[in-house]
């Protein structure tokens, strides 16, 4: 299961020459100072990237912009070649975690459903195939046993895991996940890693918000460096460097955070 | 009450006059029900209450209007619902812009759009009712501030109807849409569904809730038959179909005792009865509901409290 997981995801990586997701000078800005500022990255199928910086520095705005939902004052997005209006089916969006209600009148599985909203379309109704497929992905996130509980009695942890399910059931190529790890326990972490791993190697692009630089080596095989503009972008081995992290962070890295490089 | 007196209302209610109005003061009560509940959980109450307030300039501005091309002033809803449609619209985009091109909070310039509209609406409505030219019927057109149920026609009651029917239908059909933007807009703006379209027709329904009712509850109060039977409704149920339908309950019952007591019983301004009404029930939620209620909470903190004490004496118990 496994190996023949890993051999897909390899076949497609290499038939693949176009990139998942391509960001060349974007700069976005609210007001009168642009939040990123030129900013390029280039993310491959079967790569998992973090992007990392440190408050303010651009990265929910990074991951907007990609998604087209914010108006660029220039620069250029490309997924899979295309504008990201073109075919948004291609992508997952998993926003933060704290950035809806979990107090809204919905059950995990209504949650679940709502990935299956994009391939729906307008006016028509989620049936049993939607619900099969969400099942199957909450089943993907050990949270089948929750489908009927209301969303409002989850710990912050299971409200991921839902949002992560919300994403599989998408069935897109590539995802866009802000902050996945932010205040979630750590078994659970460690089953999102687990997932996005397979994920990858499934041949899918996914690009992750990420606070925890001392994970970076262990979870993701790319890094962006952020600081309103790209410090570095690229493999983790060659990219996530000192002296990069210290650009990035104006030299407040503790080494404690860094041990082991 | 004596049985005669109660016989005698009882056959009223079959009087025309009176159907109308409690068959409007329902449907009212019934769609602003159940549109409400969208304006609540996307917590737009303050929305709502500047659609509703500042539509009291488009009502003025269209009575005027059709005074100075009829010569008369008409009050029927057909001529006075499209001014408070482009009247609340209006201060609601004029506060959006604002939030969006200066650094004014949404709330302050909402509040401040409220302010202007409602007073140039006020002002106005003073005017055409004591100013020089003595426009005729005018009488009446006051009671838009504090709702007046038995003013309502055959007329009205049809262009209510029809309006309601056409709000719930949208409603239904657009759903799944509409659950999913209230829930997560960012999310379904990745999709590419055209989450503009949907927040532009939920705002859409949210002004027709509100504008139908204003007739009959008034633009001060009006905001309360949208968020109040909401409110309740959330109490009893964590389903958002279930909510809808219970929200659309309280507030056709609310709508129609309103109606009912306001126009039969004391000819009060029928926007207080209506909301003490929904608050009632309000009340009877919030103290009541299982789960979320607050006597069932605290029920339910006193047995946690118990059980730890008694796990904690049973271990301490075990140990000796």
């Amino acid at each position: 299961m496994i190996s023949q997981a890993s051999s897909t995801g390899l076949k497609s990586g290499i038939a693949s020459a176009t990139p998942a997701l391509e960001m060349v000078g974007v700069t976005v800005s609210y007001d009168a100072a642009p939040v990123l500022w030129d900013a390029s990255l280039t993310l491959y199928p079967s790569r998992l990237m973090a992007v990392v910086g440190p408050n303010g520095a651009g990265k929910s705005t990074l991951l907007k912009a990609a998604l087209g939902m914010l108006p660029r004052l220039a620069g250029r997005v490309r997924i899979f070649g295309k504008d990201p209006s073109e075919d948004p089916s291609r992508v997952a969006y998993v926003p933060q975690r704290t950035s809806v209600d979990w107090d809204f009148p919905a059950t995990v599985l209504d949650v679940v459903l709502m990935g299956t909203y994009g391939r729906l379309g307008w006016l028509r109704r989620p049936g049993k195939r939607e619900r099969a497929d969400a099942m199957e992905a909450l089943g993907q996130v050990e949270m089948e046993a929750f489908a009927k509980r209301q969303i409002g009695e989850l710990s912050g942890g299971q409200q991921q895991r839902v949002f992560l399910a919300r994403a599989l059931v998408q069935n897109a190529d590539l995802f866009l996940m802000d902050e996945p790890f932010a205040g979630v326990d750590a078994v659970t972490e460690r089953a999102i890693v687990g997932l996005l791993k397979s994920q990858r190697d499934r041949g899918k692009a996914i690009l992750v918000v990420h606070h925890d630089l001392a994970t970076v080596p262990e979870y993701f095989d790319e890094v962006t460096l952020l600081s309103r503009k790209v410090v570095a972008s690229g493999p983790v081995e060659t990219t996530f460097t000192r002296d990069a992290i210290e650009l990035a962070y104006g030299g407040t890295v503790s080494g404690a955070a860094f041990a082991g490089r | 009450m004596s049985p005669l007196a109660l016989a005698s209302q009882t056959l009223f209610v079959f009087d025309s006059t009176l159907f109308t109005v409690a068959a409007g003061a329902t449907l009212i009560g019934a769609t602003s029900g159940a549109l409400g509940c969208f304006a609540y959980l996307r917590r737009q109450a303050l929305v709502g209450d500047v659609i509703s307030h500042a539509a009291l300039l488009g009502v003025v501005g269209a009575f005027i209007l059709s005074w100075l091309v009829t010569g008369e002033g008409s009050k029927s809803l057909f001529v006075l619902v499209p001014g408070a449609v482009i009247a609340g619209t209006a201060a609601l985009l004029l506060a959006r812009t604002i939030g969006e091109r200066t650094r004014i909070k949404e709330d302050a310039s909402l509040g401040v759009m409220l302010a202007i509209f409602f007073g140039g609406g006020l002002a106005l409505l003073r005017w055409v009712q004591r100013g020089k030219p003595s426009i005729s019927g005018r009488a009446g057109l006051d009671d838009y501030i504090f709702g007046m149920a038995a003013a309502m026609t055959r007329d009205d009651l049809v262009m209510i109807a029809a309006l309601s029917a056409a709000s719930i239908a949208a409603m239904i059909a657009f759903w799944k849409e509409f659950q999913l933007y209230t829930f997560d807009a960012g999310f379904a703006r990745s999709l590419g569904l055209g989450a503009r379209w949907i927040d532009t027709l939920m705002l859409a329904l949210l002004v027709i809730g509100i504008v139908i009712g204003l007739q009959a509850v008034g633009v001060v109060l009006m905001i309360a038959l949208l968020v109040t039977p909401a409110s309740a409704a959330r109490q009893w149920t964590s389903r958002l179909s279930t909510m809808v339908f219970l929200s659309a309950l309280f507030g056709g019952f609310s709508g129609l005792t309103g109606a009912l007591v306001s126009a039969t019983e004391l000819r009060v301004p029928t926007g207080p009865v209506v909301v003490l009404i929904a608050t009632a029930i309000f009340i009877v939620s919030v103290l009541f509901a299982p789960r979320r209620g607050v006597i069932a909470k605290a029920r339910a903190q006193r047995r946690a409290r118990a059980e730890v004490a008694a796990a904690g004496d049973h271990s301490m118990g075990g140990v000796r």
